[in-house]
């Protein structure tokens, strides 16, 4: 039994000493494996981790430390020092990120990916000019026209990007604002308080309950002080400190306080260590600046479409210049039309087309609290297949909650949803009555005042973690805790402390006929049941027998496996004889018995997942996404954890469960068996590369514990190994390398540091995780809907081609002019294929599994070659049946048409003979020239109607899809008819009455 | 370049290229196995077969539906072009320039002009009729051979002094050179209502010194008879030459470049639209040396 009850506090020991060697050792180790290319970045992580290791001033004593800082404990440093200081080490400030310019932030939007193909077009039009210019001054300016409207398309988009970019930067800064932090120092044996900016090394500092730590300080007096470092560690649990070092590690032991975490209680008295960047935070924020920024998935695409779209436009344009050129064409005349092949092959709308519906989903995903801060990593959400999720605050609601209570020997389950209305455990029992008065009255906690409005679970507290969470599941259940504390007035009171592992107070009972003080006490269980002789069952005391012993360690076993901090319950009555109502408790010689009281019960807390967490794993995991649980907390609650959450599903058991469940030891499981794996950062630390892919593939459930951020580097870069998508969550300064690493990062907004929105892609406005979920489908359905705006867009292109192709080889009268190209593909094209963007699903998207990265492109080839071979075919084929019909019907027959064009296009040719032998001046047939640009251009244009019907389904019929009614296209007709009646009427009179009343009035 | 990041050697490029144009485990060639690729070149030639047919078939439908003698529209053909030979163009529109005294700077002009009237020779004139009305000869049934309409005859010799048969050098020789106006068919065009179209020469925008232009036209007043109009279309008119009329311009200052403008008027004729020079008139550049 007791064996038992060790194991769980082993736990704490394992778990730091991972995080001691892991630091030491990893950066050396784990990128011994990976490519060349990382080179520089492994340095830059083993001079970190250096730095980091450097750290010692925990292991030196007080004499040492003021020696080394030349400072004094009691009169710290001179001003002239601290100035000097100051002066050296620059002020105790993270460096901010470095800011990207906005003029390369701008210029970025201008050549990034899609717009290199259209500069690469706009220049090699002005370059075409230039050669027809060369040839003959007087040619026509349509490909100045046409490089200029190019480089504006880019330029206005390029504007719109920027915009849209500032626009989600701005919401950013409102996040940015920092209360200026003071510091209260001893300087020149005085005290002061300045501003947290100007402390420098060898600072003695005084820190409080509530405070923020301003800089990395070596404790050197501690009074009762808790830290919360859940934000560097992951640990949402308070870490005691004291000054006694007690642990190798830096991060570990307890005499250090890091810069930016919180003092929760109690006061200290430090001597700052480290100041500004050179601080643990400072290191881990440069740790992820030096992370460099991967290609967003839907860049790569795009990227992979320019490359397709470059690809066929030099390869039909060689082809045809080499068909030119033995056709007798004059060189330079071939290259022109090369160019003005290529050029007709870029999509031009398709820029604007795809940053408007980026941002238009951005937009939709901001309304749902989901803020992105790069318009491409709204798809990447939706292309992900693995998400490593932080812990604490995301997957967590990130404070101690009260999730069971084992009472009358029996567990009975709190509610842990977030606002705890639902307490349904029983609450008749005799027991509870006495133990709810010992969780309301042995505890210090106070609602700050004036918040009476708010909800319960929503409002300030001062004191720990698990007082408030006694504090406030007491004030959900029995009302105004604060009342019944004043009618049970406090007599005596021994705090929590880390010797005795118990508080303690003495209390007059608010039952005016009941004389007796009332003892409670909560601690450490297994100390309360050391002081227990009896024990409240069904609200009678029984002596504790070695059954209810056993009953409890078997309840305490429970809920400790479960990853929960248990605390054990007793009270006793003191007898009104020996300690009649003016009897004067003293704290310091205890004359009261703290012996033979009687047990009540035990209560557990645990940090519990959001309600809508689970929920949203299970949609995550038929989106078939795998989501992998990183932290920097114990195995065990973060196994619990990720078993209440569904990361761990109920039916899927660990290599250990299996060993524990067969009773044989660990080695001898079957590694196939085990679908979950529970691996914390020792194990981490040990493994190769090759190892980790291993285990990421073999394992669909994934819990990696005692992480450090290097090592969620590593693990997102596992992940990205096997092709995956990662998308990292995370809240802390810990979880910024990682989230900058990850193909997209989602910092969470009300929780998340300055770092991790930062360093991320995107930020959840309300930390749910479940928004991700929202993203998701975004995501996906932005990515469906892009590769139908991209099959409309690229079919006409071919449309818009052919007439090239068959003027240079038939001789035709140019069918379409370059303009009306650009008015196809700027003016009628743009707005039916931002209309496919707000295109709903064809199935349930959420149902299928991710795309495979290098698989499941963007543009494939059956979509380019079923756009330009069959659709754009077909189109072509229309458009030119158009043109022949004009033509013919003015007098050219097809027959007459071919090889014309010499003459047609020779303006000292005026009396041209079509097929019924009139003459045709240069101008008539321009003009002729121009009807047919119109109806070829009306041709196209009549099809993309149909194209972009098809395009609204890739699989389903349209029917199926739903398709506006026809027949409402038909109500308005019958006013159509009556304004053109109307008008005809107007004119008519105009023309009938010239000078009337009518006239003057009507006409305009 | 997302190839170039994954930073393959040249040679393991090369190897996935050979594999990928043949690939020795699957019997694949360029991605697919030959029976597939059998398989996508019928479908591919099927398509492409039908995709032809339709187009065939439209323009046939389209052939069918044209009436062959009249075009369905001439909305672009309200008024007809006229054109100028001898017809040398500069760098904008006509221009002709020769010296008086140096006979090879205007040989080709007169060249010119005696290949263009050779289609106006008697011979190539045989198959049409004498005209003597000088109204309409409007047709309604095709009573010429070969179910055709008749043409009236235009001759060289109508031109008289620029023919070419009295003076060979069409007045090149001394100056006084005579240009051939044509106006350009268009089909069931009336010109004007009931009087003859008529050239007209001048000066444009001459100086207020220069003197009026001294134009001889032949046929006399350059009149286009009326009864070479309508023009009924190739197929029911095989013959139909288009009426000329020469002027003769007598006083062309030497060695100044002038700018000469032969405008046809007649009712439906117009010449003054902006965007066509050549629409109802011709204008030229005419630059005499001596």
């Amino acid at each position: 039994m007791t064996k038992k009850t060790l194991e769980i506090y082993s736990v704490e020991l394992s778990g730091t000493k991972d995080i001691q060697q892991t630091d030491k050792g990893n950066g050396k180790e784990k990128y011994r494996g990976l490519k060349n290319c990382f080179e520089p970045r492994k340095n830059h992580y083993k001079e970190e981790l250096r730095k980091e290791v450097d750290l010692d001033d925990h292991k030196l004593s007080i004499k040492e430390l003021e020696k080394k800082y030349d400072t004094n404990i009691i009169t710290g440093l001179s001003s002239t020092q601290a100035a000097e200081l100051l002066a050296r080490n620059g002020p105790n400030a993270l460096t901010p990120p470095k800011e990207t310019p906005e003029i390369i932030k701008f210029l970025k939007q201008m050549v990034g990916g899609f717009s290199i193909l259209l500069w690469i077009g706009a220049i090699l039009c002005w370059i075409a000019y230039g050669i027809q210019y060369s040839m003959n001054t007087s040619s026509s300016l349509d490909n100045v026209y046409l490089g200029c409207v190019l480089a504006l398309v880019v330029i206005l988009t390029g504007i719109f990007a920027y915009y849209q970019e500032a626009k989600s930067t701005n919401i950013m800064a409102t996040f940015n604002k920092m209360i200026p932090q003071q510091a209260l120092v001893i300087r020149d044996s005085e005290k002061m308080t300045i501003p947290a900016e100007e402390l420098v090394v060898g600072d003695i500092v005084e820190i409080r309950g509530g405070d923020r730590i301003p800089a990395d300080i070596r404790l050197l007096s501690v009074q009762g002080c808790k830290v919360d470092n859940s934000s560097l560690t992951g640990e949402s649990e308070p870490q005691p400190r004291s000054s006694e070092f007690t642990h190798d590690s830096p991060l570990e032991t307890k005499n250090i306080g890091f810069y930016s975490t919180t003092c929760l209680e109690g006061t200290a008295t430090g001597m700052v260590i480290n100041t500004g960047d050179r601080t643990i935070i400072g290191q881990i924020a440069s740790l992820a600046s030096g992370v460099g920024n991967e290609k967003t998935p839907i860049a790569i695409e795009i990227q992979h479409f320019v490359h397709i779209v470059a690809g066929v436009a030099v390869s039909i344009g060689i082809l045809f210049f080499i068909i030119a050129v033995s056709l007798k064409y004059q060189v330079l005349d071939s290259i022109i039309f090369l160019i003005g092949i290529i050029v007709a092959n870029v999509p031009e709308g398709l820029l604007a087309t795809v940053t408007v519906t980026l941002s238009l989903t951005a937009k939709r995903m901001a309304k749902k609290n989901c803020l992105v801060k790069n318009l491409e990593a709204v798809e990447t959400l939706g292309s992900t297949s693995i998400i490593c999720s932080d812990k604490t605050g995301t997957l967590t609601q990130n404070r101690m909650t009260v999730a069971h209570l084992w009472f009358d020997n029996q567990i009975f389950i709190a509610d842990t949803s977030e606002d705890h209305s639902n307490q349904v455990f029983d609450q008749s029992s005799g027991t509870w009555a006495s133990l709810s008065k010992i969780i309301t009255l042995c505890n210090r906690a106070e609602f700050s005042p004036g918040q009476e409005s708010v909800p319960i679970m929503k409002r300030v507290v001062v004191g720990d973690a698990s007082e408030t969470a006694l504090l406030k599941f007491s004030e959900v259940i029995l009302g105004d805790v604060m009342e019944i504390r004043k009618r049970n007035h406090k007599v005596a009171e021994i705090p929590f402390n880390s010797t005795n592992k118990f508080q303690l107070s003495i209390h007059k009972t608010d039952d005016p006929n009941d004389q007796r003080f009332l003892l409670v006490m909560k601690g450490a269980p297994e100390r309360i049941l050391e002081k227990c002789s009896t024990i409240m069952v069904n609200g009678q005391k029984q002596p504790l027998d070695k059954n209810t012993a056993e009953a409890f360690h078997t309840a305490y076993m429970e809920l400790g496996g479960l990853g929960e901090r248990v605390l054990g319950f007793c009270h006793l009555y003191l007898p009104a004889d020996e300690f009649p109502e003016t009897y004067t408790f003293d704290v310091d010689t205890m004359n009261f018995p703290t012996s033979n009281l009687c047990f009540v019960g035990l209560l557990s807390m645990i940090d519990p997942p959001r309600s809508t967490v689970p929920d949203a794993v299970t949609k995550c995991r038929s989106a078939g996404i795998k989501v992998i649980m990183v932290t920097g907390d114990h195995p065990i609650t973060a196994k619990a954890i990720a078993k209440s959450v569904g990361i761990i599903s109920a039916n899927s058991e660990t290599v250990e469960d299996i060993a524990k469940r067969l009773h044989i030891a660990v080695e001898q499981v079957n590694k196939r068996d085990a679908k979950a794996a529970v691996v914390t950062g020792m194990e981490l630390k040990d493994m190769s590369p090759e190892q980790l892919d291993e285990l990421l593939t073999n394992y669909s459930e994934i819990v990696f514990a005692r992480t450090s951020p290097q090592q969620k580097l590593i693990i997102v870069e596992g992940c990205q190994r096997q092709n995956a998508v990662v998308a990292v969550t995370g809240d802390g300064v810990n979880d910024s390398p990682a989230l900058k690493k990850a193909d997209i990062g989602i910092a969470m907004g009300i929780a998340g540091s300055d770092a991790a929105k930062n360093a991320a892609d995107m930020i959840l406005l309300d930390d749910n995780f479940a928004s991700i979920v929202t993203g998701v489908e975004e995501g996906r359905l932005i990515f469906d809907n892009l590769k139908k705006t991209i099959a409309y867009t690229l079919t006409k292109n071919i449309a818009e081609l052919c007439p090239f192709l068959i003027y240079i080889i038939v001789g035709l009268p140019l069918p379409i002019g370059t303009i009306t190209i650009l008015f196809i593909d700027l003016g009628t094209d743009i707005i039916p294929s931002i209309a496919l963007a707000y295109e709903k699903a064809e199935s349930d998207i959420m149902n299928r599994k991710p795309r495979h990265k290098k698989k499941d492109r963007l543009v494939n080839q059956q979509l380019a070659i079923y756009s330009y071979l069959h659709i754009g075919l077909m189109q072509a084929v229309g458009a030119f049946v158009a043109y022949f019909t004009v033509y013919a019907q003015e007098g050219f027959k097809p027959s007459i048409l071919i090889n014309i064009r010499v003459e047609w296009e020779d303006s000292n040719v005026n009396d041209l003979e079509d097929s019924y032998g009139q003459q045709w001046t240069w101008y008539q047939r321009k003009y002729l020239e121009w009807m047919g640009y119109t109806a070829f251009f009306v041709g196209i244009m009549v099809q993309q109607i149909a194209d972009l019907i098809i395009r609204k389904t890739r699989r389903n019929s349209i029917f199926q899809q739903g398709l506006f009614r026809p027949q409402y296209w038909f109500v308005a007709v019958p006013f159509a008819i009556l304004i053109w009646v109307y008008d005809e009427v107007r004119k008519l009179f105009i023309r009938l009455y010239p000078g009337s009343w009518w006239d003057k009035n009507m006409y305009y | 370049m997302a190839a170039l990041q994954e930073k393959k050697s040249c040679s393991q490029r090369m190897e996935e290229f050979q594999r990928y144009c043949w690939n020795p485990d699957t019997g694949q060639m360029l991605g697919r196995t030959l029976s597939r690729w059998v398989w996508i070149s019928l479908y591919y030639v099927g398509f492409y077969v039908v995709m032809t047919g339709i187009f065939a078939l439209c323009i046939y439908t389209l052939m069918c539906t044209l009436d062959p003698y009249t075009p369905d529209y001439q909305d672009q053909l309200k008024s007809p072009g006229v054109t100028l030979r001898p017809d040398v163009y500069g760098e904008k529109g006509l221009d002709i320039s020769y010296n008086v005294s140096d006979n090879r700077t205007w040989v080709h002009l007169v060249h010119t002009l005696h290949d263009f009237l050779a289609g106006y020779s008697p011979a190539s004139q045989e198959d049409s009729i004498n005209c003597t009305s000088e109204k309409y000869f409007f047709q309604e049934s095709f009573q010429a051979p070969n179910h055709t309409k008749f043409s009236c005859k235009f001759t060289a010799d109508m031109l008289q002094n620029c023919s070419g048969l009295t003076d060979p050098n069409f007045g090149f020789a001394e100056g006084k050179p005579c240009f051939i106006i044509k106006m350009n068919r268009i089909v069931n065009f009336l010109p004007s209502n009931g009087t003859a179209p008529r050239a007209d020469c001048a000066l444009l925008d001459p100086h207020e010194d220069a003197r009026p232009l001294q134009v001889e036209y032949y046929p006399p007043n350059g009149t286009f008879s009326l009864h070479y109009f309508p023009y009924y279309g190739r197929k029911a008119q095989p013959h139909y030459s288009n009426p000329l009329v020469a002027a003769k311009l007598l006083n062309v200052p030497r060695n100044t470049e002038v700018l000469v403008v032969c405008k046809i008027l007649a009712d439906h004729v117009t010449f003054d639209n902006p965007h066509d020079p050549y629409e109802g008139k011709v204008e030229f550049k005419l630059n005499i040396l001596q």
